[in-house]
């Protein structure tokens, strides 16, 4: 094998490995380690469409994690509000559609006691369970959650279109801040803090290779995070490889010098903002019916700074080396949460794992500036553009792998 | 207490009029072939202050847009907007009650003058290093841990200055250390994006610092006892305090205004700062070299100023700026390693209000997010919200800049061009 | 060739015995949630986390339970109700343990209890009040905490004993604790005739000089605040500065004020404050209750215990007797015996009078009542003396426990 496909390779068995994983592994701690693996491909998702609009476009937006709130707020205030139910209640807003209603749960806030009850609740009391009562299917609420994502990264681009470096890093972090403090206030909705339940990935468990999985196991939304974050990575490559891919790295470069040149700057820096943060959103709607409860918290600015630091390390102008980056540091991640004692003093490894990342953070930025993945890959594979190759190649392989 | 459909129908009248005037206007002096740099900003302000009688005749003659024209829209369209405001909601305290306003004037000032002051330092590293640090938050908590630490903890009893000047001694070189090791990369063109490269490694950094502070100091909240305690008394006298009146941690002024003791110093030792940073900045050397290299780098290098060593002091000032605001308010607030979030974004809303790289337009900006957020907290009719959308004042400011004026109140024409890309 | 095999007969049954004597081959594990980062409240849950080791160390010294030893396995919610869900998770799929106890904020509290009922491991909340946590009638799920509409039911009542109250200002946190609570204690207030205004905060607000503004022009003679967390010193303290703190009306500060010397240390103008008290005084202690004591305050060098240590060390402690009567870890078997339970505990008497055999609404009692510990002692303390412990402040409130007389200056 020449050397040019080593990393190739090397990515096709890494998919491979993480394929067969969940049926390998048999620890007692399976669902924990499936967990970390699932939050791992969570911000893989996260990591890489942010590196296609850092890294390959220039945009240094700092709002990615409320696009990604919006996709999880609209699945969950979605599935929380709108039911559906043969019979009217006739207390609560509902429309006739066909032979059933479509119901609009009235908002009530945070409640300490269960005797403060919604509409609906109250109908279902007097129905008994005579009357069956059907939610918005949870892949409907993901599907609305993406097109929300995108309709607002399409919104936030157009306005963000005059705006440069330091000045579109700063409106996009005010962006999120207002949707944080908004849904932190509008408590009689969103419930504030307290948060929005919602129903898992598959309520009612799925089959899957002949077994029947429950809601609670991990082994379907791994896969479907797993190819979730195949298939983001099969776009943002088809991007970068296309005329598009072209035209953003030259925005990037030197955007009058674009213009110039005949590249239509507006539709391409806006076309890869709604790219991204649908991406961003569709991570969140699914993984918001993963965790079962969205909250305000996740918009946090941590959370942004753990995505971008972490698309630094993979390296931010490699859309698959910030993925990879994603998933090593979210393992190294756990895997130091454990703390340990010299002599008579503890170190509580978990505040101290911050720490080392952060200087891991700075070290990498001055010294590595493509990361610390993305040199490897290149180093191998010297020009960039094959080495985008590595994800869809290895993808084609690794569907065989689990199929065979 | 809930606004009428009145007030919710004027807001739609002012923001429809603002936006078809920002919109409308910039076309027709495009159209025009003039100047459109002010057009969106006086469009709109123009437009929400008078609709279209004060637009027509703007759309007809496209004047010149000068300050006038930017100054009297702004100041005409706070005026409708509390009339509108007042005339919606005739039983606000906002509107009934003039101690209350008085009051909240006083207070938003005085946090505003702190707030300005901690903003200065981000501007100041922005106009000579030409980034914006994301480590400010950052600074303004390790000068308020700092400060805790020498007087409560290591040497309690000992003189809140030591505390302050030990806090502006360590971030200081902390803040030079940092420039030496991580940002001079920046300067021998060997990084592509330099600003990008600066809002990542200072994004770092306050990581770094953060979680280095939780895992050292804990998380439990601390406080640094009052700098000053009042004596008691009374002016003109103690029977009749109409003038004045203190008690241990606070005074009254009037009757109405009462301003901490832990405020007051931060606010007058800010000013006093100021004034000496001033002083530093337009009466000596050093200053006029930092300035020279604000305006122009390879000018002043040729005037034989070493830009290297005016970019670590300018760091390490910038952030010795916030700590010494942060060690200020550690006698004000509990501290946590968490406190720079929220003053960090206020200062970023500050400087771009401001303008990125203005001195003056920090302070000023200061005051004015200052003086919003006290309007925001203290006249929002539903008391169970008001305080929840605190952190979405200052936001809603820097959205509305950046949409209308991106270069801010006083500031250079950095957004549309290409600063910190060379 | 015969010798060989004797001696190693004769090593195996020594290391067996001395296995069954020191009982170190085998680890029971339980979970201990607290918040020990930020957002949460941090000062509470690392006084929780102490308590709960505490009861570790106690109980491996009086044998361990059903001859094993006991670990327990601190866990950090960050107060965060999305954290609540994960940690749940990883107690019980990657540390494997049988019973969870602890719990500090109400929304960790109602987002993790669907998780460990859904896998039938049994939690014994320790401070998490909200309704609903018990409410929710599951059945792996005991609250040894007051709920929260006793709790607040505690505070109103207080409120109308104080004469010269006419208008109270509450300011309150938007979580689940914060919300219902606010919502309780208004209704309680207005059904005295009392007038009452709400104000509510986002959790890590700093700055509360525009509120406290509008708080003053209200010109309330009561300040009831209900948020966990710093945002309890914050508040009173910035109150004082503004003229309306506790030295100047009667003021209802936060819980985490009862951690007195970090109380004293944030609000140097906290004297004659009121705070909310779980159990009795530390001179009604139960004898378990004093000799927890002892030991809390030397481990931790504080002088007085926080209710919600006490409540902490009860959670464990309970469960490990639970597992002892059942003489198994297995989740039903652990259920069945704490609805049977009588617990000597350190804030007393400690059962659980409803749950799968006998359901509240056959005494009229509402749903929250399942599972929950009905004889919790709620009371309210005012400090007195600048500097002084909340464990020896003045009982003002109720009656029953009263230690000396309200100082009331309005």
């Amino acid at each position: 094998m020449s050397r040019q496909h080593i990393p190739t390779a090397a990515g096709a068995v890494f998919l491979l490995i993480l394929g067969l994983f969940p049926f390998v592994y048999n620890g007692g701690d399976y669902d924990y380690v499936m967990h970390i693996i699932i939050i791992a491909f969570f911000y893989a998702i996260l990591a890489s469409s942010w590196s296609m609009l850092a890294g390959y476009a220039g945009q240094f937006s700092f709002g990615h994690m409320g696009f990604m709130g919006i996709g999880s707020y609209t699945t969950a205030l979605l599935l929380h509000y709108i039911h559906f139910a043969p019979e009217p209640t006739s207390i609560c807003t509902e429309f006739a559609i066909g032979g059933t209603y479509m119901i609009f749960v009235n908002p009530i806030g945070v409640t300490s006691t269960s005797l403060a009850q919604d509409c609906l609740r109250q109908a279902m009391d007097v129905w008994d369970g005579s009357v069956p009562v059907s939610d918005v299917p949870v892949w409907l609420g993901i599907v609305l959650g993406t097109i929300m994502g995108g309709v607002a990264g399409l919104l936030v681009g157009l306005l963000v279109l005059r705006l440069r470096a330091a000045y579109l890093a700063l409106f996009t972090l005010g962006f999120a801040e207002i949707l944080k403090a908004t849904i932190s206030a509008e408590i009689q909705i969103t419930r504030g803090q307290a948060g929005l339940e919602t129903p898992a990935l598959f309520e009612n468990g799925i089959t899957l290779f002949g077994r029947v999985y429950s809601r609670t196991d991990k082994l379907p939304p791994y896969f479907v995070f797993f190819f979730l974050m195949l298939a983001c990575l099969a776009v943002l490559w088809w991007l970068s490889r296309s005329k598009f891919g072209l035209f953003v790295r030259a925005l990037r470069e030197d955007q009058e010098a674009a213009a110039a040149l005949g590249v239509n700057t507006t539709r391409y820096k806006v076309l890869v903002f709604v790219v991204t943060t649908s991406m961003a959103a569709l991570a969140g709607a699914v993984q918001a019916h993963y965790v079962g409860i969205v909250t305000p918290n996740a918009l946090f600015l941590l959370q942004m700074s753990l995505v971008v630091a972490m698309a630094v390390i993979g390296g931010v102008e490699n859309f698959v080396a910030a993925a990879i980056g994603a998933i090593l540091i979210q393992f190294v991640l756990e895997l130091l949460r454990n703390s340990f004692t010299i002599g008579s003093v503890t170190i509580d490894m978990t505040i101290w794992r911050l720490v080392i990342f952060g200087i891991i953070l700075m070290l990498t930025l001055r010294f590595t500036r493509n990361g610390l993945i993305a040199p490897i890959i290149e180093y191998f594979h010297r020009g960039h553009v094959a080495a985008e190759t590595v994800a869809k190649r290895a993808a084609a392989t690794d569907k065989d792998g689990v199929q065979g | 207490m809930e606004f009428s459909g009145f007030f919710w129908a004027a807001v739609f009248w002012m923001a429809g009029w603002g936006v078809i005037g920002s919109i409308a206007l910039k076309r027709r002096y495009l159209h025009r072939d003039l100047d459109t740099s002010n057009t969106s900003m006086v469009g709109a302000f123009t437009g929400a202050a008078a609709g279209p009688f004060a637009l027509i005749p703007l759309w007809i003659k496209t004047p010149r847009l000068t300050t006038r024209y930017i100054v009297l829209p702004v100041i005409a369209t706070v005026v409708v907007f509390g009339l509108f405001f007042a005339k919606g909601d005739p039983g606000n305290i906002c509107v009934t009650n003039g101690t209350f306003v008085a009051s909240q004037f006083v207070n938003g000032l005085v946090i505003g003058i702190i707030y300005g002051f901690m903003a200065l330092g981000l501007t100041l590293i922005f106009s000579i290093l030409g980034i914006v640090s994301f480590a400010h938050g950052e600074f303004y908590m390790i000068g308020g841990m700092i400060t805790y630490f020498i007087t409560s903890v290591w040497l309690p009893g000992i003189n809140p200055m030591i505390g302050v000047l030990g806090a502006c001694v360590a971030t200081f070189t902390l803040g030079a250390i940092f420039e030496r090791m991580f940002l001079t990369p920046m300067y021998e063109g060997k990084i592509d994006r330099p600003v990008e490269y600066g809002i990542l490694v200072t994004f770092g950094l306050a990581f770094t610092l953060q979680y280095f502070v939780q895992a050292t100091a804990g998380a439990n909240p601390v406080k640094a006892q009052r700098f000053l305690s009042f004596p008691r008394m009374g002016l003109p006298s103690s029977e009749d305090p109409w003038l004045m009146k203190t008690s241990r941690g606070s005074m009254e002024l009037f009757e109405s205004v009462t301003i901490s003791s832990p405020r007051l110093t931060a606010a007058l030792t800010c000013i006093f700062v100021l004034l000496a940073l001033l002083y530093l900045l337009h009466r000596t050397w050093t200053g006029k070299a930092l300035r020279a290299v604000s305006l122009d780098r390879e000018a002043a290098a040729i005037a034989g100023i070493n830009p290297d060593r005016m970019n670590m002091l300018a760091f390490a000032l910038g952030g010795m700026i916030a700590a010494l605001a942060g060690s200020l308010l550690v006698q004000a607030f509990s501290w946590l390693p968490q406190v720079g979030a929220i003053p960090a974004m206020r200062s970023f809303v500050i400087v771009v209000l401001g303008g990125l790289g203005s001195l003056p337009g920090a302070f000023f900006g200061g005051i004015i997010v200052g003086l919003v957020e006290a309007a925001g907290t203290g006249c929002v009719p539903d008391p169970q919200k008001a305080a929840s959308y605190i952190p979405a004042y200052g936001m809603i400011v820097l959205t509305l800049t950046l949409l209308l004026r991106p270069t801010g109140l006083l500031g250079r024409k950095y957004a549309s061009a290409t600063h910190g890309q060379n | 060739m015969k010798k060989t095999s004797f001696l190693a007969a004769t090593a195996v049954s020594v290391l067996a015995l001395s296995s069954a004597v020191f009982a170190a081959d085998c680890t029971i594990k339980l979970g201990g949630i607290a918040p020990l980062s930020a957002p949460g409240t941090v000062v509470g849950g690392e006084a929780m986390r102490d308590a709960m080791l505490i009861a570790e160390s106690d109980i491996n010294a009086a044998g361990g339970i059903l001859g094993c030893d006991l670990k327990v396995v601190i866990a950090d919610s960050e107060g965060l109700p999305e954290k609540a869900k994960a940690i749940m998770e990883k107690l019980i799929t990657q540390d494997g343990v049988v019973a969870v106890g602890g719990g500090y904020h109400s929304s960790v509290g109602v987002a993790a209890k669907d998780v460990a009922d859904a896998r039938q491991i049994p939690v014994v909340f320790a401070e998490t009040w909200n309704d609903t946590i018990t409410g929710d009638k599951q059945k792996y799920i005991f609250r040894i905490a007051p709920l929260s509409s006793w709790a607040s039911a505690t505070i109103w009542r207080h409120a109308l004993t104080i004469e010269g109250v006419n208008k109270v200002a509450i300011l309150t946190e938007n979580t689940d604790y914060g919300i219902p609570a606010a919502k309780e204690t208004t209704a309680g207030l207005e059904s005295g005739g009392k007038e009452v205004v709400t104000f509510s905060v986002d959790i890590g607000t700093q700055d509360y000089a525009g509120i406290i503004q509008r708080i003053k022009a209200e010109d309330p003679d009561m300040i009831i605040t209900l948020a966990t967390g710093e945002a309890g010193y914050n508040f009173t303290q910035q109150s004082a500065d503004a003229g309306i703190g506790p030295l100047d009306l009667v003021f209802h500060t936060g819980q985490v004020s009862l951690e007195s010397k970090a109380y004293w240390e944030n609000v140097p103008d906290g004297n004659l404050a009121f705070v909310q008290r779980i159990g009795l005084p530390e001179n009604g202690f139960s004898p378990k209750g004093k000799e927890f004591a002892t030991v809390y305050k030397a481990k931790t060098g504080k002088g007085a215990v926080e209710s919600y240590a006490m409540e902490a060390y009860d959670s464990i402690a309970i469960i490990a007797q639970a597992i002892n009567e059942a003489g198994s870890t297995d989740g039903d078997a652990i259920v069945a015996a704490l609805e049977g339970i009588e617990h000597e505990g350190t804030l007393g008497k400690i059962f659980f009078p409803y749950g799968t055999g006998k359901d509240p609404s056959a005494d009229g009692k509402p749903d929250s009542w399942w599972h929950q510990w009905p004889d919790v002692a709620l009371t309210v303390i005012q400090y007195q003396n600048e500097g002084e412990d909340s464990g020896s402040a003045t009982i003002v409130y109720p009656d029953v426990y009263k230690t000396g007389e309200p100082i009331i200056n309005n």
